[in-house]
Protein backbone atom coordinates (compact mmCIF):
# COMPACT_ATOMS: atom_id res chain seq x y z
CA UNK A 1 0.00 0.00 0.00
CA UNK A 2 1.37 3.74 -0.89
CA UNK A 3 1.62 6.13 1.32
CA UNK A 4 -0.80 7.97 -0.20
CA UNK A 5 -3.25 4.88 0.02
CA UNK A 6 -2.42 4.53 3.77
CA UNK A 7 -2.79 8.55 4.24
CA UNK A 8 -6.52 8.22 2.60
CA UNK A 9 -7.34 5.38 4.39
CA UNK A 10 -6.64 6.97 7.50
CA UNK A 11 -9.67 9.52 6.75
CA UNK A 12 -11.93 6.98 5.68
CA UNK A 13 -11.78 4.60 8.42
CA UNK A 14 -12.10 7.38 10.78
CA UNK A 15 -14.61 9.34 9.07
CA UNK A 16 -16.85 6.04 7.29
CA UNK A 17 -16.16 7.75 3.64
CA UNK A 18 -15.32 6.90 0.00
CA UNK A 19 -11.77 7.77 -1.10
CA UNK A 20 -13.51 10.61 -3.27
CA UNK A 21 -14.82 12.11 -0.54
CA UNK A 22 -11.47 13.13 0.73
CA UNK A 23 -10.01 15.50 -1.37
CA UNK A 24 -10.51 19.00 -0.42
CA UNK A 25 -11.82 17.88 3.13
CA UNK A 26 -11.19 20.26 5.89
CA UNK A 27 -11.96 20.14 10.06
CA UNK A 28 -15.89 20.40 10.60
CA UNK A 29 -17.30 19.99 6.42
CA UNK A 30 -18.53 16.43 8.01
CA UNK A 31 -20.24 15.52 10.96
CA UNK A 32 -17.61 13.09 11.85
CA UNK A 33 -14.61 15.37 11.92
CA UNK A 34 -15.46 17.12 15.11
CA UNK A 35 -13.16 17.61 18.04
CA UNK A 36 -13.93 13.65 18.86
CA UNK A 37 -13.40 12.96 15.15
CA UNK A 38 -10.00 14.71 15.00
CA UNK A 39 -8.51 12.70 17.72
CA UNK A 40 -9.31 9.65 16.09
CA UNK A 41 -7.94 10.82 12.62
CA UNK A 42 -4.49 12.38 14.84
CA UNK A 43 -4.21 8.32 16.08
CA UNK A 44 -4.95 6.74 12.84
CA UNK A 45 -2.40 8.50 10.78
CA UNK A 46 -0.09 7.85 13.65
CA UNK A 47 -0.47 4.18 13.54
CA UNK A 48 -0.81 4.13 9.83
CA UNK A 49 2.99 5.66 9.74
CA UNK A 50 4.41 5.02 13.15
CA UNK A 51 4.92 8.60 13.88
CA UNK A 52 3.98 10.74 16.70
CA UNK A 53 2.86 13.86 15.57
CA UNK A 54 3.55 17.33 17.59
CA UNK A 55 0.98 19.18 19.60
CA UNK A 56 1.31 22.49 17.16
CA UNK A 57 0.98 19.99 13.45
CA UNK A 58 -2.09 18.53 15.23
CA UNK A 59 -4.03 21.49 15.84
CA UNK A 60 -2.70 22.80 12.37
CA UNK A 61 -3.90 19.35 10.37
CA UNK A 62 -7.11 21.18 9.32
CA UNK A 63 -7.39 19.90 6.03
CA UNK A 64 -6.50 16.55 3.82
CA UNK A 65 -4.41 18.54 2.49
CA UNK A 66 -2.58 20.15 5.09
CA UNK A 67 -1.99 16.76 6.66
CA UNK A 68 -0.35 15.95 3.32
CA UNK A 69 2.07 18.85 3.85
CA UNK A 70 2.65 18.28 7.58
CA UNK A 71 3.44 14.46 6.78
CA UNK A 72 6.72 15.73 4.89
CA UNK A 73 8.14 17.07 8.27
CA UNK A 74 8.02 13.31 9.43
CA UNK A 75 9.57 12.42 6.12
CA UNK A 76 6.39 11.00 4.49
CA UNK A 77 6.15 11.45 1.31
CA UNK A 78 3.08 11.03 -1.18
CA UNK B 1 1.65 5.01 29.12
CA UNK B 2 3.81 5.93 32.02
CA UNK B 3 3.38 3.80 35.45
CA UNK B 4 2.53 5.29 38.34
CA UNK B 5 1.46 4.31 41.73
CA UNK B 6 -1.61 2.04 42.50
CA UNK B 7 -4.07 3.81 44.76
CA UNK B 8 -5.78 2.05 47.03
CA UNK B 9 -8.84 2.60 49.45
CA UNK B 10 -9.85 6.14 48.38
CA UNK B 11 -13.12 7.36 50.39
CA UNK B 12 -15.83 10.05 49.18
CA UNK B 13 -13.59 12.77 50.14
CA UNK B 14 -10.72 11.60 48.65
CA UNK B 15 -12.31 10.71 45.42
CA UNK B 16 -13.71 14.19 45.04
CA UNK B 17 -10.14 15.46 44.65
CA UNK B 18 -9.74 13.56 41.42
CA UNK B 19 -13.14 14.27 39.88
CA UNK B 20 -15.37 17.52 39.75
CA UNK B 21 -18.93 15.10 40.47
CA UNK B 22 -20.62 16.72 43.77
CA UNK B 23 -23.66 15.21 45.70
CA UNK B 24 -26.45 14.56 43.99
CA UNK B 25 -24.77 13.60 41.27
CA UNK B 26 -21.57 11.45 43.34
CA UNK B 27 -22.21 8.44 43.50
CA UNK B 28 -19.43 6.01 44.59
CA UNK B 29 -18.80 4.69 48.16
CA UNK B 30 -15.22 3.49 48.17
CA UNK B 31 -12.64 2.51 45.28
CA UNK B 32 -11.13 -0.04 46.50
CA UNK B 33 -7.84 0.19 43.78
CA UNK B 34 -7.08 2.45 41.32
CA UNK B 35 -4.45 2.23 39.01
CA UNK B 36 -3.54 5.11 36.81
CA UNK B 37 -3.77 4.71 33.19
CA UNK B 38 -5.45 1.43 33.20
CA UNK B 39 -7.79 0.26 35.49
CA UNK B 40 -10.07 1.11 38.70
CA UNK B 41 -12.35 -1.21 41.09
CA UNK B 42 -14.73 0.42 43.15
CA UNK B 43 -18.53 0.26 44.64
CA UNK B 44 -21.65 1.96 45.45
CA UNK B 45 -24.14 0.77 48.01
CA UNK B 46 -27.44 1.73 47.40
CA UNK B 47 -30.06 2.46 50.20
CA UNK B 48 -33.54 3.80 50.62
CA UNK B 49 -32.37 7.63 51.57
CA UNK B 50 -31.04 7.91 48.03
CA UNK B 51 -32.94 11.27 46.11
CA UNK B 52 -34.32 9.06 43.67
CA UNK B 53 -36.12 5.88 45.49
CA UNK B 54 -39.01 7.59 46.31
CA UNK B 55 -39.34 8.80 42.54
CA UNK B 56 -38.70 5.92 40.82
CA UNK B 57 -40.90 4.38 41.70
CA UNK B 58 -42.79 5.20 44.56
CA UNK B 59 -44.47 1.86 44.61
CA UNK B 60 -41.39 -0.42 43.48
CA UNK B 61 -37.91 1.74 44.29
CA UNK B 62 -35.40 0.75 41.26
CA UNK B 63 -31.78 2.75 40.24
CA UNK B 64 -33.10 4.33 37.21
CA UNK B 65 -30.51 3.53 34.28
CA UNK B 66 -28.86 7.18 34.13
CA UNK B 67 -27.66 6.68 37.75
CA UNK B 68 -25.91 3.01 36.68
CA UNK B 69 -24.10 4.88 33.46
CA UNK B 70 -23.21 7.55 36.16
CA UNK B 71 -22.16 5.74 38.69
CA UNK B 72 -20.18 3.25 36.09
CA UNK B 73 -18.80 5.93 34.56
CA UNK B 74 -17.65 7.92 37.88
CA UNK B 75 -15.38 4.62 38.25
CA UNK B 76 -14.36 4.49 35.23
CA UNK B 77 -13.10 8.21 35.36
CA UNK B 78 -10.47 7.13 38.40
CA UNK B 79 -8.84 4.90 35.54
CA UNK B 80 -7.40 8.65 34.16
CA UNK B 81 -7.78 11.25 36.42
CA UNK B 82 -5.93 9.52 38.99
CA UNK B 83 -3.21 10.32 36.23
CA UNK B 84 -0.98 13.24 38.52
CA UNK B 85 -1.61 15.79 35.22
CA UNK B 86 -5.69 15.21 35.08
CA UNK B 87 -6.11 15.31 39.08
CA UNK B 88 -9.22 17.18 39.31
CA UNK B 89 -10.00 18.13 35.81
CA UNK B 90 -13.60 18.48 34.67
CA UNK B 91 -14.29 15.22 32.84
CA UNK B 92 -17.41 15.37 29.35
CA UNK B 93 -19.17 12.10 28.31
CA UNK B 94 -18.77 11.81 24.67
CA UNK B 95 -19.94 8.26 23.87
CA UNK B 96 -21.88 5.44 25.60
CA UNK B 97 -23.28 2.55 24.93
CA UNK B 98 -25.04 0.80 28.10
CA UNK B 99 -26.91 -2.54 28.74
CA UNK B 100 -28.98 -3.08 32.08
CA UNK B 101 -29.45 -7.02 32.99
CA UNK B 102 -31.00 -6.59 36.67
CA UNK B 103 -33.01 -4.15 38.58
CA UNK B 104 -30.87 -2.81 41.62
CA UNK B 105 -32.96 -2.17 44.69
CA UNK B 106 -32.06 -0.30 48.00
CA UNK B 107 -30.05 -2.61 49.85
CA UNK B 108 -28.00 -3.52 46.89
CA UNK B 109 -24.15 -3.01 46.50
CA UNK B 110 -23.24 -2.70 42.77
CA UNK B 111 -19.94 -3.10 42.64
CA UNK B 112 -17.91 -1.88 39.63
CA UNK B 113 -15.02 -2.51 36.98
CA UNK B 114 -13.30 -0.30 34.94
CA UNK B 115 -10.76 -0.85 32.31
CA UNK B 116 -9.40 2.19 30.14
CA UNK B 117 -8.53 0.95 26.62
CA UNK B 118 -6.81 4.20 25.75
CA UNK B 119 -6.19 7.26 26.58
CA UNK B 120 -4.16 9.83 24.62
CA UNK B 121 -4.52 14.22 24.11
CA UNK B 122 -7.13 13.87 26.94
CA UNK B 123 -9.49 11.32 25.20
CA UNK B 124 -10.32 8.60 27.19
CA UNK B 125 -11.82 5.17 25.52
CA UNK B 126 -13.06 2.49 28.19
CA UNK B 127 -15.69 -0.10 29.66
CA UNK B 128 -17.27 -0.34 33.11
CA UNK B 129 -18.74 -3.80 34.38
CA UNK B 130 -21.28 -3.34 37.41
CA UNK B 131 -21.96 -6.61 39.26
CA UNK B 132 -24.26 -7.74 42.30
CA UNK B 133 -23.01 -10.66 44.38
CA UNK B 134 -20.41 -11.40 41.46
CA UNK B 135 -23.30 -11.20 38.94
CA UNK B 136 -23.16 -9.26 35.76
CA UNK B 137 -25.75 -6.67 36.50
CA UNK B 138 -25.34 -3.52 34.31
CA UNK B 139 -22.38 -2.42 31.77
CA UNK B 140 -21.52 0.51 29.52
CA UNK B 141 -18.43 1.38 27.25
CA UNK B 142 -17.65 5.09 27.49
CA UNK B 143 -15.87 7.71 25.66
CA UNK B 144 -15.17 10.81 27.92
CA UNK B 145 -13.09 13.81 27.51
CA UNK B 146 -11.05 15.99 29.77
CA UNK B 147 -11.93 19.11 27.41
CA UNK B 148 -9.54 21.38 28.70
CA UNK B 149 -6.77 19.43 27.37
CA UNK B 150 -8.48 17.75 24.03
CA UNK B 151 -9.79 21.38 23.19
CA UNK B 152 -6.29 22.66 23.00
CA UNK B 153 -5.26 20.38 19.91
CA UNK B 154 -8.43 21.09 18.12
CA UNK B 155 -7.67 22.52 15.20
CA UNK B 156 -8.57 26.62 15.59
CA UNK B 157 -11.68 28.04 13.27
CA UNK B 158 -10.55 29.94 10.06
Amino acid sequence: MSNLEKYIEAFTTTFDIKPEQTSGLKYQDIEAWDSVGHMGLVAAIEDAFEIMLDADDIVDLSSFEKGQEILKKYNVEM
Amino acid sequence: MAEYQTLTNLGPIEIQQYQQNRFPCFFIDLIEEAVPGKSARGYKNFTYNEWFFPAHFEDEPNVPGFVQIETMAQVFLMTFLTIPENKGKKAAAVTSKAQFKKKIVPGDKLEIKAELYSYSRGLARGKSVGYLNGEVTCSVELTVAIPDIMNSFIPKAD
